[in-house]
Parts: C-alpha cells; sequence; structure tokens
C-alpha cells in the first residue's frame, strides 16, 4: 500500500511544480501539466525505467477519467442558454461549419498524406476538429465584445463546433446496436428530466456540508458515463449534454460550481493532464516533427478556409472574418480527450498520439499569437508617440 | 483640471500608495476616481479555469474596493470601480479613453530583469500608448 502513497506523492509533486510554471510563467495550468508530465515521463522514465510513473495504474487511470468527466461538464454548464435565443442559426452555420472543415480536412490530411488508416485518420479529424471557447471568450471580454450580438454569436458558435466533436468521438467509433439505441433513449429521458428535478432536489436537501449536490451530480456523470461505455460510446459525450442541459439552473450557482471547480482542479485535472502528458513520445515527435507540422497546419487551413465564407455570409468584414475564424481555430481540452480516447481505444498508436497531442498544443498557441501579432485592438496599433503625452513621477 | 481621474490598482504596496497620491488629488480638485483593477488569464485560457480566474479576480478585488470607498467616503470623492480582463496596460489605456478619464495614476513595481523581459512593464506601455497624461508613482 505504501508504494500506492509514494506513487500518488510523486503525481501530486509535479502537479505542484507544474502550478507553480503556470504562475511564474503565466501559462494555464492545463498546458504545464500536459508539459510537466511529458518531460516527467521521459526524465523519470530514463533514470528508473518507463513504469516509474505507471500512468496505467487503474486509481490513476479513474482519477484521470474522473478529471475529464467532470472538466467536460464543467465545460458545457458554461453554456448561457441566452446566447442561443438571439442568433441561433448564425451559430449553428458557423459551428457546424467549424466543426466539418477541419474534420474532414484532417481526417483527408491523416488518411491520404500521411498514411494512417482509416479509424485513426477520422480520430484525428475529431481532435483536430474543437475549438476553444475560453480562448475566444477571453477576447471578448478584453475587447467588450462579449455583450455584443456579434460576440454572443460567435461564443455561441463554438458551442456548437464543440457539440459536434464531442457527439462525433461519442458515436462515431461505435457501433450502432441495441446497445446504442438504449443508450440515447435512457439519455433522452434524463436530459429532459434533469432540468427539472435537479434545482428543485436542490432546493429541497441542498446547500448543507454534507455535499449533496457535488454527490448527485457524480452520480448522473458516472451513471450515464457507464452506461455510454456499455454501449461503446465515451463517456465525456453525456457528460458535456449533461452540463448543456443544466447550465441555466446548476450552472448559475456559482457557490456549487466552485465547490466542484476546487475538487477538479486540486485532485482530478492534474491526473488527467499530466497523464495525457506522459504519453507524449518526444523521440516519436523529434524523428518525425513534419507530421505534427502537417496536422497542425491542416487544422489552422481547413478551419480558415471552412469559416471565412461563412462568416463572410453573415455579413462580417474582412478583418472580423479572419480574427474570428483564427480564434475559432484554437482548443486544447476536448483536443487532448480525444487523443488519449484514441490511445486508449487502441485506436492510434503511441507516435500518432504524440503528433496529435503535439498539434493540439500547438492550435492552442500559434493561431493567438497570429491573431494578437496581426489584429491587435486599434489603439495598440497607432504609431508610438516620440514622447508621453505628458509624466509626472512622485517620488 | 481634471474632471475625472483613472487609478491602476492590483492591491499591491505601489497601487495603494497611487490611490492615496490620487485620492489626494481628487479632495483637491473635487474630481471623480475611477479605480480600475485589471483580471490577466492565464495563456492560453482554457475554459473552465478562465472562469474560475476571473471568479477569484471579481471576489478579490471586491473586498479590497470596499476599502477604497471607505476611504473615499471620508474624503468626499465620487470613486467608481470596475474590473477588467487583460493585459493591465491594455485594458488601463483602453479604460481610460473609454470612460474619457483626463489623468491615469498607476503604481510602479520593481520588477526583476526576467520579468521585464517576459512581462513588460506595465507603466510604459502606459507611458507609451495613453491618450492623456500619466503620473507614475514610485
Amino acid at each position: 500500500m505504501e508504494s500506492t502513497w509514494f506513487l500518488a506523492a510523486l503525481w501530486l509533486a509535479l502537479a505542484l511544480v507544474a502550478t507553480l510554471l503556470a504562475i511564474w510563467l503565466r501559462l494555464s495550468t492545463a498546458l504545464s501539466e500536459i508539459v510537466v508530465g511529458t518531460v516527467a515521463q521521459l526524465v523519470i522514465g530514463a533514470f528508473f525505467g518507463l513504469q516509474a510513473l505507471d500512468a496505467q495504474a487503474p486509481w490513476i487511470t479513474f482519477l484521470s477519467g474522473t478529471g475529464a468527466i467532470v472538466l467536460t461538464f464543467l465545460a458545457g454548464a458554461e453554456l448561457d442558454p441566452e446566447i442561443f435565443r438571439t442568433k441561433w442559426r448564425e451559430a449553428v452555420g458557423v459551428g457546424l461549419v467549424g466543426f466539418f472543415a477541419p474534420f474532414l480536412g484532417c481526417a483527408a490530411l491523416a488518411y491520404y498524406v500521411l498514411g494512417w488508416s482509416g479509424r485513426s485518420s477520422w480520430l484525428a479529424g475529431i481532435a483536430l476538429s474543437t475549438t476553444s471557447v475560453a480562448v475566444v471568450y477571453a477576447v471578448m471580454l478584453e475587447l467588450g465584445l462579449n455583450r455584443t450580438t456579434y460576440g454572443k454569436a460567435i461564443l455561441a458558435s463554438c458551442f456548437v463546433n464543440d457539440l459536434g466533436t464531442v457527439i462525433a468521438l461519442g458515436l462515431i467509433f461505435s457501433p450502432f446496436t441495441v446497445r446504442t439505441a438504449i443508450f440515447l433513449g435512457v439519455s433522452a429521458v434524463v436530459f429532459l428530466a434533469l432540468p427539472w428535478i435537479t434545482p428543485r432536489f436542490f432546493r429541497r436537501y441542498g446547500d448543507r456540508p454534507s455535499e449533496l449536490e457535488a454527490k448527485f451530480l457524480l452520480l448522473t456523470l458516472f451513471a450515464l458515463g457507464g452506461l455510454a461505455v456499455w454501449a461503446g460510446s465515451e463517456a465525456v459525450l453525456p457528460a458535456y449534454l449533461v452540463g448543456m442541459v443544466l447550465a441555466g439552473t446548476v450552472g448559475k450557482d456559482h457557490v456549487l460550481v466552485r465547490r466542484l471547480r476546487t475538487l477538479t482542479f486540486g485532485l482530478l485535472t492534474p491526473f488527467y493532464f499530466i497523464r495525457a502528458g506522459a504519453f507524449v513520445s518526444v523521440p516519436a515527435l523529434l524523428g518525425a516533427p513534419l507530421a505534427f507540422l502537417a496536422l497542425l497546419g491542416a487544422k489552422m487551413v481547413t478551419k480558415l478556409a471552412g469559416l471565412l465564407p461563412v462568416t463572410g455570409a453573415f455579413r462580417y468584414s474582412g478583418s472580423e472574418r479572419i480574427y474570428y475564424s483564427l480564434l475559432m481555430s484554437t482548443g486544447l481540452t476536448f483536443g487532448t480527450i480525444s487523443a488519449l480516447f484514441g490511445l486508449s481505444h487502441q485506436i492510434i498508436d503511441q507516435a500518432q498520439y504524440s503528433f496529435l497531442v503535439a498539434a493540439v498544443i500547438g492550435s492552442a498557441v500559434i493561431p493567438t499569437m497570429i491573431a494578437n501579432a496581426f489584429f491587435l485592438p486599434h489603439h495598440l496599433m497607432v504609431e508610438e508617440p516620440e514622447e508621453p503625452a505628458a509624466v509626472s513621477t512622485v517620488a | 483640471m481634471f474632471s475625472r481621474i483613472l487609478v491602476a490598482y492590483d492591491t499591491s504596496e505601489h497601487a495603494q500608495s497611487a490611490f492615496e497620491h490620487a485620492l489626494e488629488l481628487a479632495a483637491r480638485l473635487h474630481t471623480s476616481l475611477l479605480v480600475v483593477a485589471v483580471a490577466r488569464p492565464s495563456e492560453p485560457p482554457t475554459r473552465v479555469e478562465l472562469e474560475a480566474e476571473l471568479d477569484h479576480a471579481r471576489t478579490h478585488y471586491e473586498e479590497a474596493f470596499a476599502r477604497l470607498r471607505a476611504a473615499a467616503k471620508k474624503r468626499g470623492v465620487d470613486l467608481h470601480t470596475t474590473v477588467e480582463v487583460g493585459h493591465p496596460a491594455e485594458q488601463i489605456v483602453r479604460t481610460a479613453e473609454r470612460e474619457h478619464c483626463e489623468l491615469i495614476v498607476m503604481g510602479r513595481r520593481g520588477k526583476t530583469q526576467l520579468e521585464r523581459w517576459m512581462l513588460g512593464s506595465v507603466s510604459e506601455r502606459v507611458l507609451r500608448y495613453a491618450h492623456c497624461p500619466v503620473l507614475v508613482v514610485r
């Protein structure tokens, strides 16, 4: 038993290092944890053997899987139902194109250029079809666009885009059988009932130190996750949908959401992201760097190719179209979830997983850098004056 | 002379000093104060983490703003507060323009060479891009 505690201590030490690096370098913790996982596996593996981190241990797999499920639920719960009511047609149009263009384009590149199998290529398409609501939302907040219908439509498009990714991940690799029908039927009933039952149940029994709300939500997520996996699907699919259907109720309970975040960031997601990083093979990446660059390039090109015309159809100007198409080319969380799903189900091998995760990390950083470099808010693009307007210094 | 003064505030000692100078000026000139705090998301922002960071920043600054409001009330100064999101320099300049502020008051933090190289100096960027006079308090 002591080896389990020592192993847990090692993983949490890595999580702590990743968090400190994230604070010092102003990086997102998720990105830092992936990189720390990769480096730790490389270094610790070189000195103590490849099994030193024991990323396949059942309890680490469980904590990591729970992290992915709760994280996906919280992401779905952040949806603002109001945004769909204003410009749903545009959101669906842009969101679907934002999903299908890279999904089909990257799958084609993996199949025809990189020579991957059909299933591996579809997985590559899914992993690279995601967008990042957070990146778009952060820029909206910076520019004050989050309150405009323009900004709301783009945010809604991002949710639709990711919904496409989650549905594809949940259904494309599972043969349609009686189990699938049962899973879909039960899920539909639960999704209809949850928004009615949950707030009433919480009002009656919640808000106590026994944390009934967290237990109820975890029960729902685990039960539907189990049903999804039984049907050959993926547990994050119902988790995202449960989040979306509860966004108008549970999602607005800030205290509850904060408590769930504490559980998620403090214990669950470090295991998820470090584990995702630990499976990345640096030798494979160094051996064929062009593969991951090709996947990254394909994601950006196909997003731009798909989104530029469709945003133009909604009468956005040239620079706005390029700007939002670039921002919708980002993505991290769902990209790694998809890649890890592929590796765990032997749809892709470790080298293909490494290329995909590297491309996903690249897509989290590079499009934003390009957007910021060339589309900075206009007041920072004015010519620099020789002297400041006026400067006083009080000692 | 100045109809509205903006103070950049991050709860540090330097920012507190800047606020006190700004309050003194506002009391003497009978102008209003706008206190601006900026929450800076980590890069690249990820969904749940971004919301958590923004939530934390709002709570953190709201507690600090309560103290500033009490101080302003004592001096009879009209004080408004806001929490913006993004790069601090960019948001300070942007808010000053949007709110038609005629003076920006801010502290200067003692950064190491590494921090300056990686993050840049907020006060230097504000001095470079602000549309109005800037008072940097050491």
